[in-house]
Formats: structure tokens, C-alpha cells, sequence
């Protein structure tokens, strides 16, 4: 691993990490490269299956890789487990780790120790953290009698309270209220531009990555299809996406031929239960490719009803490099 | 309270605290932990008593006792990493500096803080129930029940990697040990020695479960008034302790095989929920 | 008819939850040791206490009460609080809201979680006994008197059927507690279990008891049924069978209706509170 680059806090070279299962071996990983700078909120952006949580366990010292190297900090993540674990910290949204009958602050104080940072500190940092995200009145409050929202919050102040280097967040808003997420993103934010720690946030939530992320790299079937920053991702694919309402809904298949025309780069669809209409959106390349785009779904025997030009999304983006949305891509990975 | 400045002894002191505090926050607590003891204690006790076996009262309510911390080890020691890993707990622990030794020790003595209560409850209730013949050495029952303490927390250790590796329904593996453990290492009645109706190879077998003869000790300096110097139970205590070490040596280094080998497969925080 | 197919159902959930985290057999051996084992241990209990008494007092009739006593008692215990768990657990995986939800479905559910346990428990208690017979008889060397012929199976097996009224009614009662608490739900079958083992002759007569609460204890059904199950096994007083069957039934039939009602009540007030898809610590 080079340290004579103090700038770059994670570097990954080549990761690989494959699994045994009934099925054969899954390959969660396939030779990812990735360089995360000091201070950089960098999102790893991907569908359900993609091999987001695998980097992040491997990059958090919970699980080792197949082949390649993963460092943090200059420290590798195979041979220098521990001193990575010093200055990181991850949490997971999905989890709700905490002891029942003990109060919010009383499980904070539990974890601070685990870094071994005396009491009077630990509590300083638990009140101010705690702060940032409205947790105070609650602290007092046992773990077991908090809602959802405020579990998360106190997941979100334990994964700060050793004042890291690096946090590994996994889906941090996931399943919240918009307000929450909101706030969430807020002190992440704050996080990274006060104190200058690097974050990377695994997540297939695209506003979350349009909001804060420095940078982001699109991940499917373990491959790193793109990294740069959200704004030129989307620049890149130049011009705006096709939106097509169509009546009615699309048979099954029947998109597949779209795939096939010239200039069109891929597409997903969705229902829009209250207008009785579908959405199809498709990423092209010009005009021309629009229009026989338009001439395929009338010839499919759907009618247009209306259709427009916009801005692509971080979606379009991934569209355009797998040829699937996330939903039609979450669907093929299960069957 | 100042708190050492050592990571370990932070450690293990804030793991012993939540284990505390979660039980004397709840003064319920006690009252749970006290139902199967003193219950099983009690009917046992009934037993020697309305056959008119008096004498051996002490040894069901002596066994009552003891199997407050017996399950408070199986349940709460042996099998905690793997409630902590299906709530997401046992991979913060792994990702942080903190000595997995640590967490252990401050598990142990925060269980031993937080059974005591309750065992105390089914001596207090047995003895004003049944005044049981005691013919003790005190210093010796104080030392003895320490050392046996010592060793059944680090025998809880050893399993909770076993625990580890063979993960699923913990509470189902639980309920299979409890009973055959309790049985073979005579909880209740003398499982080696004199007294003992099984054949030597299983009182053999036994004795190599410190339960078996912690409750042995127990039974000779709190009923047979036998203190330091006295042959078997000297050799009892040296077991103890030679037991008690080895148990740790030997969860400190499947801890760590099974950690490394829980990052190699993958299933460190696997959860089966 | 939707609800027996929710009970049906249910039997088969339960049997599921009960051995599918591992193959069937391994699920029953890791089932069948711990109430052999407690079995083995409270027959030792007598046996040590009896041949060193002064003078030796050991009766292979009394190790035939205390034999089938342990292994009945834990039996209905293992089985009674199959309810309780069934909201506790659900409650923590969501389960039982949605169970809850279904027409007619929380019944159906309960009961047929609670057949499945009795059928596993039942073929536990079975080579628990077994087991136990032989085990004993060898370690101790000594004849135990049981009766064994298809006649005193049937009784012992008939016994145990109509004990189900019962011990469905007292899991009902326990898991009406189950519906309103969201902490140590799980504690109170252990301390009914426990209160059973005292209190329903399983390992002494309920006579060495203080009064009034031997005279409690000896119109329990749960200690009708340990009298009913000695006298197939031990004793062979056909015309006490009966009795001690009808008092157990009758007794049965009463806990269950006080069970029924608990349950509706605590269903109503838990749904007013809004607890009933509370998770609990």
C-alpha cells in the first residue's frame, strides 16, 4: 500500500471477493479499483445484489477479500486489521444495534469506550453529536422504547463518537421519513465539510447521492461501471432521456425489441397507478433515436399519450451503462 | 469514578456496567431470574424432604444456587455472541479496537453481578423454608465458590465460540446442555465420589466439568466441614483453577481462529434473522 | 372452515419452527436430552437421598412416581407455553400482527402451534421414558415396576390427550399476558412451569404440602392427570383412572373456558392500547 499520499484515505486495487453457495460460487466483486480522497462524501451507488455492503465489509475489517488490496488509512486491510479499526467507524441502516434496557446515552457511552476515550469526553461528543441530530431530549430514554427514526439517529451519533477518520455508512436512511433522511444527509454533510472526515455511503438511493455525495461510483454485478462526480456522470450522456406515458400497460417482453434500436442505450419502466398510465423511460442518443423509439411502442400496440425530453438522473446514467434500471435489474438477479 | 486509562479495563468495565445496569435498572430482573431456580430448587428439596431424607436437603438448595449462574452462563455467556450478532452488536465489536477478551471478561463479571441477586434470593428463601443441616468452613466455602465461579465464566467463554461456529437456534443447543450438565455434574446430589450411583468412567467424565467439582468443594466445606489441607478437596481446588486458565487460554485462541475465520467465509455478521 | 385451515396450518408452522433449523433428527435428539436428562436427574435426587439415608429407604415403587411425575411434568410445561412464545416471537417478527389481522385467525394459530408442540413434546416424553426405564434400571439395579401392555399405553396416551383442555387453557391464560407486555413476557411460563412442578404432584405428593395449598394443589386437573397417568402405569386401579381421567377433564374443560376468556379480554384491551404489534425488548 503507498502512505506517501496522505490525501487518499481508501484505495482499492483489483478487489475480489467470491462466496461458496448451494448455487456455485457467486462473485460478489470483480476486480474493483477505487481511490476515496481526505474529506470526500463518496457514494457507491448500485442495485440490491450489486456488491455495495461487500466493499464496505471488506473495507471495515469484517470480512477478508478473495484476491486484490484494500487499504484505509495506508493500512491493509488483510495484514493491519487492528489499526484500521482505530480510526474507522460503520454503520448499517438496516441495524438497530443497541442493549434494551439501557438508555440511549447509556448504550453511546458503552460503544465510546470501546475506543477507550474517557467518560467526560465521551459524553461531551455524545451531547454535542446528539445535538446535530435533535436526539437530545431522548437520550435519557431506554433503547428498547425508542421508534425507528431515533434508533437510527443513535446508530448515526455511535458511528461519529471516536471522532474516525473514515466512516463506512450502509444505507443510512433507509427506511426513514423524508424529514429524518433530510436531517441525516444534513449532518453527514456537516461531518465531512467541518471535520474533514472521509464518508463513504453504500446506497441505491440516488437522491441521496445527487444531495451530498463529492463524488460517486455506480457498481453492478461487482464491477465499478463508473466514477465521477454526480453532475458529470450525467453530462456525460449527453443528451436529455426520452419519457414516454403510454396506455396501455406494456405486455411482458413487449420493451425488449427498444433494447435493439440504434441510439438507444437502454430503459426502465414504471406504473403510475393513479393515472392508470405507464412510464417508460428511455436513454438515447439523439432525435432520431427518440422518434423510433416512439415508432416501436406505437407498432407494440400502445398509445403514446404523451412524451417529453429531460435532464438524465443518476438512474438514466446507470441505464445507459447496463441497459436496465434497478428495478428491472434487482428483478433478473432474482429469478 | 475515574476509570483506568488501559483500552482493556475500559473495556471490559463498560461491558461489565451495561450487563449491571441492565439487570439493577430493572429490578424485574431479579424476579425473573429467580423463577427456575428457586422452583426446581424447591420441589428437589421436597423431595429429599417428604421421603425423609433431610440431611441432603442443603444439597438441593445448594444446587438451586448454583444453577442460577449455570444458566446465567449458558444463557447469557455462551450464547450472547449470538444474540449480538443477530442485532448487528457483534460486528461493531469486531470493527472497533476493542479486545474481544475484554468484552468477555466485563460479560462474566457483570453476569456474576447481576445473577448474584437472585441466587442469593433461592439460599435466603431454602434456608428460611428448610433449615438445612450446614456444617461449614467459611473461608473455605468463600474461596471455593470464587474459584468455581471463575471457572464456570471461563467455561462460558470456551463456548461462546463454540456457539460461534455452530450459530443457529443458540437458544435450542441452550436447552439441550442445561439439563444433561446439570445431571452429569451432580447440581443436585453428589455426582462423584462416594455418595454417587453412576459407574466411575462417568463420574470420570465428569469430573472434567468444573461444575462437577466446584459443586463437589461446595458441598464438602459447606456440609462436611472440611477446609484447606483436607486431600480431595485440595486436589478439587487445583483442578479448578488449572481448568479455569486453560478455558480462558483456550477462548482467547478459538476467538481469534473463529474471527479469522468468520472474515474468510463471510459470516461475521451474518444474521440469521 | 378458514379457520381450521389456519390451524392446520399452524400445526405445520409449528412443526417447522420446532426442526427446521436443522435436519429431524438432530432436532429431536437436541429435544429429547434435556427432559431425559431431568428426568435422570430428579429419580437420582430420591435414589442418592434414599440408599444413604440412615436406614436406607429406597423404594423402586416411589422411583415409578417420581419417574413418570418428571418426565409428564415437562411434558405439559414444554408444550402449555407454546402460545406464549408464539406471541412473544411474532410479536418480534412480525408475525403475529399479521396473523392477528386475518379473520378468525389468532385462535386457530395459538392452538394449532400448541398441537404441533404437544406431538413433539409427546414423542419426547415417550423415549424420555423409555430411555429412562432402562438407563435406571441398569445404573440403580433395580426392577421398576411399570406396567407396560397395550392396554396401560393406551390409558397413558388417552390421559395425555385429555390434558391438552387444560394445558391449551393455561397457555391461553399466560398468553393473554403475552398480548400486553413488552418485556419478560417470556419469564412467566417458566414461574407456571415452575408452580406446576410444585404444585401438581410431579415429583411429591401435593399431602406434603402445607394447607390450604395442598388442598389446592389436589383439585389442580394437571395433578388429576399425573394420578391418572400413575395409576395406567403404575398401579393399574381402573376404576381410579377413570376418576382421577374425569376430574382432569373436567378440570381441563374449566381452565380452558377460563383461558378462552382471559384471552378475548386481553385481545380487546391490547387492541384499545394498540399494543398488540408492540415489539417487546
Amino acid at each position: 500500500m503507498n502512505r506517501v499520499d496522505a490525501e487518499i484515505t481508501v484505495q482499492v486495487e483489483g478487489l475480489r471477493r467470491e462466496f461458496d453457495s448451494k448455487e456455485g460460487k457467486v462473485t460478489a466483486l470483480d476486480g474493483v479499483n477505487l481511490q476515496v480522497r481526505k474529506g470526500e462524501i463518496f457514494g457507491v451507488l448500485g442495485p440490491n445484489g450489486a456488491g455495495k455492503t461487500t466493499m464496505i465489509r471488506i473495507l471495515s475489517t469484517l470480512l477478508l477479500p478473495s484476491s486484490g488490496k484494500a487499504g484505509v488509512m495506508g493500512f491493509d486491510v488483510e495484514k493491519e486489521p487492528e489499526k484500521i479499526r482505530a480510526v474507522i467507524n460503520m454503520a448499517s441502516g438496516a441495524e438497530r444495534a443497541g442493549y434494551d434496557f439501557i438508555s440511549a446515552r447509556g448504550n453511546l457511552w458503552f460503544f465510546s469506550q470501546l475506543y477507550g476515550i474517557p467518560s467526560e469526553e465521551a459524553h461531551r461528543r455524545i451531547n454535542e453529536l446528539s445535538d446535530m441530530l435533535g436526539l437530545q431530549s431522548y437520550l435519557d430514554r431506554k433503547f428498547y422504547a425508542l421508534s425507528t427514526g431515533y434508533k437510527q439517529r443513535v446508530t448515526l451519533v455511535r458511528a461519529f463518537i471516536n471522532d474516525p477518520k473514515v466512516v463506512f455508512l450502509d444505507e443510512p436512511t433507509i427506511g426513514l421519513d423524508v424529514m429524518t433522511a433530510l436531517s441525516i444527509r444534513e449532518y453527514i454533510l456537516k461531518q465531512a465539510k467541518e471535520y474533514g472526515r472521509t464518508i463513504l455511503i453504500a446506497t441505491h438511493n440516488m437522491a441521496e447521492v445527487d444531495a451530498i455525495c463529492n463524488r460517486v461510483a455506480i457498481i453492478d454485478k461487482g464491477k465499478i461501471l463508473a466514477c465521477d462526480t454526480p453532475a458529470a456522470l450525467k453530462r456525460s450522456l449527453g443528451a436529455p432521456s426520452l419519457v414516454l406515458e403510454v396506455s396501455p400497460p406494456p405486455p411482458p417482453g413487449s420493451l425488449e425489441p427498444l433494447i435493439k434500436l440504434e441510439g438507444v442505450k437502454g430503459y426502465t419502466a414504471s406504473v403510475d397507478e393513479e393515472r392508470g398510465l405507464s412510464r417508460i423511460q428511455v436513454v438515447v442518443d439523439d432525435d432520431g433515436s427518440a422518434q423510433s423509439v416512439i415508432d416501436s411502442v406505437r407498432k407494440a400496440g400502445m398509445t403514446v399519450v404523451s412524451n417529453w425530453r429531460q435532464q438524465a438522473t443518476l438512474e438514466e446514467v446507470f441505464v445507459a451503462l447496463v441497459g436496465r434500471g434497478f428495478r428491472e435489474r434487482e428483478h433478473e438477479a432474482s429469478q | 469514578m475515574k476509570l483506568p486509562s488501559n483500552p482493556w479495563l475500559r473495556t471490559a468495565y463498560a461491558r461489565l456496567w451495561v450487563r449491571a445496569k441492565s439487570i439493577y435498572g430493572e429490578p424485574l430482573w431479579v424476579a425473573v431470574n429467580i423463577g427456575f431456580p428457586f422452583f426446581t430448587s424447591f420441589s428437589l428439596t421436597m423431595v429429599y424432604r417428604a421421603y425423609g431424607l433431610n440431611s441432603f436437603t442443603g444439597f438441593a438448595i445448594l444446587g438451586g444456587v448454583m444453577i442460577s449462574f449455570w444458566g446465567n452462563v449458558l444463557w447469557s455467556m455462551a450464547s450472547q455472541f449470538n444474540w449480538d450478532k443477530q442485532v448487528g452488536l457483534f460486528e461493531i465489536y469486531i470493527t472497533s479496537p476493542a479486545p474481544i477478551s475484554a468484552i468477555l471478561v466485563g460479560m462474566s463479571l457483570g453476569g456474576i453481578l447481576g445473577t448474584a441477586p437472585s441466587a442469593a434470593m433461592v439460599a435466603l428463601l431454602g434456608w428460611a423454608i428448610f433449615h438445612p443441616p450446614i456444617n461449614a468452613v467459611w473461608p473455605a466455602v468463600v474461596s471455593v465458590f470464587a474459584l468455581t465461579l471463575a471457572s464456570l465464566y471461563a467455561m462460558g467463554m470456551a463456548l461462546s465460540s463454540l456457539y460461534l461456529a455452530y450459530g443457529r437456534e443458540a437458544d435450542s443447543v441452550n436447552e439441550a446442555l442445561h439439563e444433561p450438565v446439570s445431571l452429569i455434574s451432580g447440581v443436585y446430589f453428589p455426582s462423584t465420589g462416594g455418595f454417587s450411583p453412576f459407574p466411575l468412567a462417568v463420574q470420570a467424565g465428569a469430573s472434567l466439568i468444573p461444575l462437577t467439582l466446584g459443586m463437589d468443594a461446595l458441598r464438602r466445606t459447606l456440609f462436611f466441614g472440611q477446609g484447606f489441607g483436607e486431600f480431595y478437596l485440595d486436589l478439587e481446588l487445583l483442578a479448578l483453577a488449572v481448568m479455569g486458565v486453560a478455558l480462558l487460554f483456550a477462548s482467547s485462541k478459538a476467538l481469534k481462529f473463529l474471527e479469522n475465520k468468520g472474515r474468510r467465509t463471510g459470516t461475521i455478521a451474518v444474521r440469521q434473522r | 372452515m378458514s379457520s381450521l385451515r389456519a390451524m392446520v396450518a399452524s400445526v405445520r408452522v409449528g412443526w417447522y419452527r420446532e426442526f427446521n433449523w436443522t435436519n429431524p433428527l438432530v432436532g429431536f435428539i437436541l429435544r429429547t436430552v434435556g427432559p431425559l436428562a431431568s428426568v435422570i436427574a430428579a429419580s437420582t435426587v430420591y435414589y442418592v437421598g434414599s440408599i444413604n439415608n440412615i436406614p436406607p429407604s429406597f423404594s423402586p415403587s416411589l422411583l415409578a412416581f417420581i419417574l413418570i411425575g418428571a418426565a409428564l411434568y415437562a411434558h405439559v410445561a414444554a408444550y402449555s407455553w407454546v402460545p406464549t412464545l408464539a406471541i412473544a416471537e411474532g410479536k418480534w417478527t412480525y408475525v403475529f400482527p399479521q396473523v392477528y389481522i386475518s379473520p378468525h385467525s389468532s385462535l386457530p394459530y395459538l392452538t394449532g402451534r400448541t398441537l404441533a408442540s404437544f406431538v413433539t413434546s409427546t414423542l419426547t416424553v415417550i423415549v424420555s421414558l423409555i430411555l429412562s426405564f432402562y438407563i435406571l434400571s441398569s445404573v440403580f439395579h433395580t426392577n421398576i415396576p411399570f406396567i407396560v401392555t397395550p392396554v396401560s399405553i393406551s390409558l397413558l396416551f388417552l390421559a395425555m390427550v385429555m390434558n391438552i383442555f387444560a394445558a391449551l387453557g393455561l397457555g391461553l391464560l399466560l398468553s393473554a399476558y403475552a398480548l400486553f407486555a413488552t418485556k419478560f413476557e417470556w419469564a412467566l411460563p417458566t414461574y407456571v412451569a415452575g408452580l406446576l412442578m410444585v404444585f401438581s404432584e410431579a415429583l411429591f405428593p401435593v399431602s406434603a404440602l402445607p394447607h390450604p395449598v395442598s388442598d389446592v394443589a389436589n383439585v389442580l386437573p394437571f395433578t388429576e392427570f399425573m394420578r391418572a397417568s400413575r395409576q395406567a402405569m403404575i398401579y393399574g386401579d381402573m376404576y381410579s383412572y377413570f376418576s382421577y381421567l374425569g376430574l382432569a377433564i373436567l378440570g381441563g374443560i374449566i381452565v380452558l373456558a377460563l383461558g378462552l376468556l382471559a384471552f378475548s379480554y386481553a385481545e380487546n384491551r391490547a387492541r384499545r392500547l394498540g399494543v398488540i404489534d408492540k415489539k417487546t425488548a
